[in-house]
């Protein structure tokens, strides 16, 4: 209901401000709950949109892999394998496959339509904590406790690469836009930057004082590194010059590698998770906190932003268990 | 960014301003292309206030500087969004990417059985290696890691924008991993075809695609390798599949094949002749880098190409750096007279590379040419860059394009422009972007501008044909005045010179048939010849050069007289430079007493290092190598076969010391370990009475069967591989000199007794009359063998002194006499500062030359591999130590030459 309150009172100035729209950010989000989806019967570890805008998948500690229907937030699917709770999930780029990585070592890849997995990736000496597809979707980078940084091969399921990355778990594993990079962040405090073709490491990014990188990502044109350390700071790093050039504040992430989204739908924002449970959204140029989304009563794991509209998807841990799709105008 | 409107556009409107298509479409400093074209009146950026002969510098690829901006401001808004817009690839992408997909494409044609099923994915599962030996194991494992890493860079690199480009660079750097992988074996005949059936029967299909690239990349380098191991699958296979994996694999495909071969370059006007100069003396045996081919042929493009091709007199025996430097120069200067007589009218452009364009250049102070074109210049010279006030090419009156690498060692973009400021004929400066000295661009260069070597190849051929056309037409133009604009300049230009020196100048230009004997007072300094003289005490080797020279005589039109003399005028002045850099203090003094002292100490003035200790050693070292050079001999193959050697002995410098030094042999590093020893295999097939002696050597070289593909005909340097292998060792023995000292001379000795031998053998052939000091000839020629066996030898014992100390000895004369070293040295003794400065380096060289080249060698070796200054001071001590006499680095030179009185 205060979505229909929202939408309205914001519709003049939709209106008026359409003209310049192009050039005038709009100042502040009205993010508010549209749904709140339950089902996974404990801890959610992550959410992700599907590229293509119409599914949320999440997965959790009960070893499950859940799709939902963005539209309506329907429960579609479930897809079962792992033998121990999954850290992450993450889309391919046609939307059509999903892989997961799990603290029983491995990672699948699985087919959605059909909810079955097609490849059991079988390498890592420990829990596998992240993963991502390359843009193209025929590469995987997984990070794991065991330190290393894996390049697998879609079609093969093949390992092609171990990149001996940290001295700590691996936190975040991502890709850059073209594919041509990835960006790993750890538990030592490093952020490194790969070249996915040789698996050479370009460039290492390192804080004053170490704290240890929970979660770290390229920006959506690859030029900038967002990366979220445990002493409850995001930052924006512009990686070629090695420089920070923004810090988010304000939420508090001491603990848990909780996931960071660059929000280029509507305005410019930052959206992250908190101990606090809520999601913060921060202004990405001003670095000012925009709103804060209040609901979850767990820490909120998990904020993911939706491809092409202005939704938020948030996951929370085991006190809470739920998943909540926030909509704002703009 | 205007241009971006599609491939079709870009050409047209490239035809339509008259330049070269990619150079359009090279990052090229478009802004201000756009400034001329609504301003025409302007001055370029880049012209130089005091040149007017000195045209703006053309940047090929060179990346412009960006400027940063130095702070950044927190207000100014980051965009995470907007994704850069990559650039157009140069090449016609479509086209490329149906060539890189080539061997996917046919992949099957490699299949023995092609109707069985293709292996699945986790064919690595289903190997079966039972049965393999450890070496088995161990190869497969290389090249399958090599081919996963190539499978990563593939997958990794899909649908980049420049993919074509990266895919050829990933292939390459498999193409190497896979060539390691096999020299590390030896290029066992059985292992390696053991492993082509395995990998074909047992890869899946992208696998053993990507091994296919690596093949078909390897073919084109080391062809006969190649075939060898394809050998058994052959005979298994249908004779189709053969066939067609055979054609598959004939060349390496080209991203920019497409783009190159619809924008032919068109013939020059005036149908030139091209006379291309050689770096260095070359053989029909041994070819020219497979570089200077690809170039010959693209530049038969423009016109009728004459390769000119120096051959050394007496088989190279007994022909020291200067003659063969002579020779080369009295070659093309012989053949541009021969042209000039045969075709009056024909414009000829003399090209070269590196130490070719010396030489073109000094040809063309010598004789009328329409043009030079100099390919890499060798511009920095161990005394600074060139273009002193004494130094002849700045009498140039030739048109000249310089074309340098941006990260040339030999060269510096800032310096060829102080350079270019001084020369008088009109000059145009070409810089290839991150390019080396044989303007090959680096791999990042390839990868981030999305560029090939072809293209660049002909951008450059484009800024030939650019400036060819500019002066031949203009040439054409004038043709009718031409004869006499000609004398007119001949006329002048003598005035000019005497302006500058006279003694030189004058009579070449004037006299040049007169006998040498009458000009040789002319020289201003007077002290020249006397200081040659001082500096070769021994009449030994005066007679004996004296005996060359004149044989040369007849055959050369006299122009090595005329280039020893240049030498000899210029001798005085540089020793003294040198000796300026070093006794600043004392040059206004030295150069007072070096009017009034005798000839016989003349040199010693300015190098005051004569010491005693090692005066015995030298004494011996000189003897050996005046003998040594003569096994030395064939220049020919020295080229191949030196590069290499160079390779091995300073393999830890690194890449970039590496690549600009091993130019004619691609992958050199992976198989550098069998190099050394295909050395001694040429070295025997070219010293046919050796052969038998040497089949020891022979049978291990034979494992690295690409070079023996080309057959060193020539007697290189019997103790190439050693002397290489031991350059790094001898400087560390040379460290300790008591200790060596006894070794050295007791293997100095040995060798002194070789070379004997050798040089009867080689006098024989050549007519020369045996060196005056006089040897056990026939006996000596079994003595031959020993000393690379027995460097051989200490390379794997090398436990006692002497015998570490014997390879001290040897490496000083073998590296000094070693024909492998001499184009190296020529070309140093080039970059040295030209003809001219090639006295001052070698201050005896008129008359024993030999002698003072074998010292050299060593130095210049090093110091053509560091090619900077700053480098110089660390790495002379290579050759100095190797020398056995602890000079400094600045006087290495000085030093052989110091060396040279207490010769026998």
């Amino acid at each position: 209901m205060a979505t229909e309150e929202a939408g309205d009172s914001k519709g003049e100035s939709a209106l008026s401000s359409s003209a310049n729209r192009s050039n005038q950010v709009p100042e502040k989000p009205n993010y508010a709950l549209r749904f709140t989806l339950l089902g996974h019967t404990e801890a959610v570890s992550s959410v992700k949109f599907s590229p293509d805008g119409e599914w949320l998948a999440s997965s959790a500690a009960d070893k499950l892999i859940k799709i939902w229907s963005v539209r309506d937030g329907k429960y579609e699917k479930t897809l079962c394998g792992h033998s121990l709770e999954i850290s992450d999930v993450a889309w391919s780029s046609d939307s059509s496959r999903l892989v997961s990585a799990s603290d029983d070592k491995t990672l699948k890849i699985w087919e959605v339509r059909s909810g079955k997995c097609l490849k059991t990736l079988k390498g890592h000496s420990n829990y596998v904590f992240c993963c991502n597809f390359n843009p193209l979707s025929n590469l995987i980078v997984s990070g794991s406790f065991d330190e290393s940084v894996k390049i697998w091969e879609v079609e093969t399921g093949k390992c092609l690469k171990t990149l001996s990355a940290h001295s700590d778990p691996v936190s975040a594993v991502h890709f850059n836009c073209s594919g041509s990079l990835i960006v790993s962040g750890s538990y030592d405090g490093l952020c490194r930057i790969w070249d996915a073709a040789s698996g050479q490491c370009l460039k290492t990014l390192v804080d004053d004082d170490n704290p240890p990188v929970s979660f770290v990502q390229f920006s959506p044109n690859g030029k900038y590194i967002l990366t979220a350390t445990l002493d409850s700071t995001l930052k924006l790093w512009d990686y070629s010059r090695g420089r920070c050039l923004k810090t988010y504040t304000g939420h508090k992430n001491e603990k848990y590698c909780i996931f960071a989204n660059f929000s280029v739908t509507g305005g410019k924002w930052i959206v992250s998770g908190s101990e606090d449970n809520m999601v913060y959204i921060w202004n990405l140029q001003t670095k000012e906190i925009v709103q804060k989304l209040q609901g979850h009563t767990d820490v909120v794991i998990s904020a993911t932003c939706h491809p092409t509209e202005n939704i938020i998807a948030s996951a929370a841990l085991e006190n809470d268990k739920t998943i909540k799709l926030w909509m704002s105008d703009h | 960014m205007a241009h971006r409107g599609g491939e079709r556009d870009f050409q047209t409107s490239a035809r339509r301003m008259g330049t070269s298509l990619l150079f359009q479409l090279s990052v090229h400093e478009r802004e201000l292309d756009l400034v001329f074209l609504d301003h025409s009146y302007a001055k370029p950026w880049s012209a130089h206030p005091d040149a007017s002969s000195a045209r703006p510098t053309r940047m090929l690829f060179v990346t412009p500087r960006r400027q940063h901006e130095s702070t950044i401001e927190s207000d100014v808004p980051i965009d995470v969004e907007t994704v850069t817009s990559t650039p157009v690839p140069l090449y016609d992408n479509q086209k490329a990417r149906s060539v890189m997909n080539e061997c996917e494409r046919h992949v099957i044609f490699a299949r023995t059985d092609a109707d069985a099923p293709p292996p699945p994915e986790d064919w690595e599962d289903h190997v079966n290696r039972t049965g393999w030996t450890m070496a088995q194991n161990k190869l497969f494992n290389k090249i399958l890691k090599a081919l996963q890493s190539d499978r990563l860079a593939r997958l990794a690199n899909e649908g980049a924008c420049n993919e074509p480009v990266l895919r050829r660079v990933a292939v390459d750097k498999c193409a190497r991993r896979v060539r390691q992988a096999l020299a590390s074996v030896s290029w066992d005949t059985k292992l390696i075809q053991w492993l082509h059936t395995t990998l074909v029967e047992t890869l899946s299909l992208p696998m053993l695609a990507a091994y296919l690239d690596a093949l078909q990349t390897l073919k084109g380098k080391i062809p006969t390798l190649i075939d060898r191991m394809l050998v058994s699958s052959h005979t298994k296979t249908g004779a189709a599949g053969a066939e067609a994996l055979s054609l598959l694999l004939k060349r390496p495909w080209d991203p920019a094949v497409g783009v190159l071969s619809h924008n032919k370059p068109s013939k020059l006007p005036g149908s030139p002749l091209i006379l291309i100069a050689s770096s260095g003396p070359s053989s029909s045996v041994f070819p020219t880098s497979r570089r200077h081919r690809f170039w010959q042929s693209q530049l038969s493009c423009l016109g009728k190409v004459i390769p000119v091709s120096t051959h050394l007199l007496n088989n190279g025996s007994g022909v020291g750096v200067l003659q063969c430097l002579e020779h080369m120069i009295g070659a093309v200067r012989s053949k541009v007279l021969e042209i000039h007589s045969h075709f009056p009218h024909k414009p000829i452009v003399l090209i070269g590379w590196n130490t070719g364009a010396l030489v073109a250049c000094h040809v063309s102070v010598m004789e009328y040419v329409t043009a030079v074109v100099c390919l890499g210049f060798p511009l920095l010279t161990v005394d600074g860059p060139r273009g002193d006030v004494d130094d002849p090419l700045l009498d140039m009156k030739t048109p000249v394009l310089f074309v340098i690498g941006q990260n040339s060692l030999q060269c510096h973009p800032e310096a060829m422009e102080d350079f270019r400021e001084k020369i008088r004929a009109e000059n145009s400066l070409v810089v290839v972007g991150g390019a080396d000295d044989n303007l090959r661009i680096s791999k990042a260069k390839k990868k981030s501008e999305g560029l090939t070597q072809s293209m660049v190849d002909r951008c450059i051929q484009d800024e030939i044909v650019d400036f060819l056309t500019g002066v031949l037409t203009r040439a054409e133009g004038h043709m009718g005045s031409e004869p006499r604009d000609q004398d007119a300049e001949k006329k002048k230009k003598p005035r000019d010179a005497a302006r500058r020196d006279l003694a030189f100048e004058v009579p070449e230009r004037g006299s040049r048939p007169a006998s040498p004997a009458a000009k040789l007072p002319a020289s201003p300094s007077g002290s020249e010849d006397l200081s040659s003289v001082s500096s070769s005490p021994t009449s030994s080797p005066k007679t004996k050069v004296t005996t060359v020279t004149s044989a040369q005589k007849s055959s050369q039109i006299g122009s090595s007289q005329l280039l020893k003399r240049h030498v000899q005028r210029t001798e005085a002045v540089l020793t003294h430079k040198q000796a300026q850099a070093q006794f600043a203090a004392f040059l206004k003094q030295n150069m007072l007493v070096r009017k009034a002292v005798p000839p016989g100490s003349s040199s010693c003035l300015f190098v005051p290092i004569s010491s005693e200790q090692t005066e015995e050693v030298e004494k011996e070292d000189l003897r050996v190598q005046l003998k040594r050079h003569h096994p030395s001999s064939p220049l020919p193959g020295s080229k191949a076969s030196k590069r290499p050697k160079i390779k091995v002995s300073l393999i830890s410098h690194g890449d970039a010391a590496g690549g600009a030094c091993a130019p004619s042999q691609g992958g050199a590093p992976e198989v550098s370990g069998g190099k050394p020893v295909t050395m001694t295999l040429g070295q025997a097939s070219g010293a046919k009475e050796l052969t038998g002696l040497l089949t020891t050597a022979k049978s291990s070289a034979s494992s690295e069967g690409g070079l023996s593909a080309s057959p060193a005909s020539s007697a290189v340097s019997s103790s190439t591989a050693p002397s290489a292998v031991h350059t790094l060792q001898s400087r560390l023995v040379a460290a300790s000199p008591g200790n060596s000292l006894p070794g050295a001379t007791s293997a100095s000795s040995l060798l002194q007794g070789l070379s004997f031998s050798l040089q009867d053998i080689s006098s024989k052939s050549s007519g020369l009359p045996a060196s005056p000091s006089p040897g056990p000839a026939p006996q000596a020629t079994s003595m031959k063998l020993p000393t690379p066996m027995q460097s051989l030898g200490a390379i794997t014992t090398g436990t006692s002194t002497i015998v570490r100390t014997i390879p001290v000895a040897t490496t000083l004369s073998s590296l000094g006499a070693t024909p492998g070293g001499k184009p190296t040295a020529i070309h140093q003794l080039l970059t040295n500062g030209g003809l001219a400065k090639l006295a001052s380096s070698l201050p005896g060289l008129a008359q024993i030359s030999n002698q003072a080249s074998g010292l050299k060698v060593p130095t210049t070796i090093t110091l053509t591999l560091r090619g900077q200054p700053s480098r110089i001071t660390t790495l002379s001590p290579v050759g100095s130590g190797a020398a056995l006499s602890e000079e400094p680095a600045p006087q290495a030179l000085p030093s052989s030459s110091q060396r040279l009185p207490p010769a026998p």
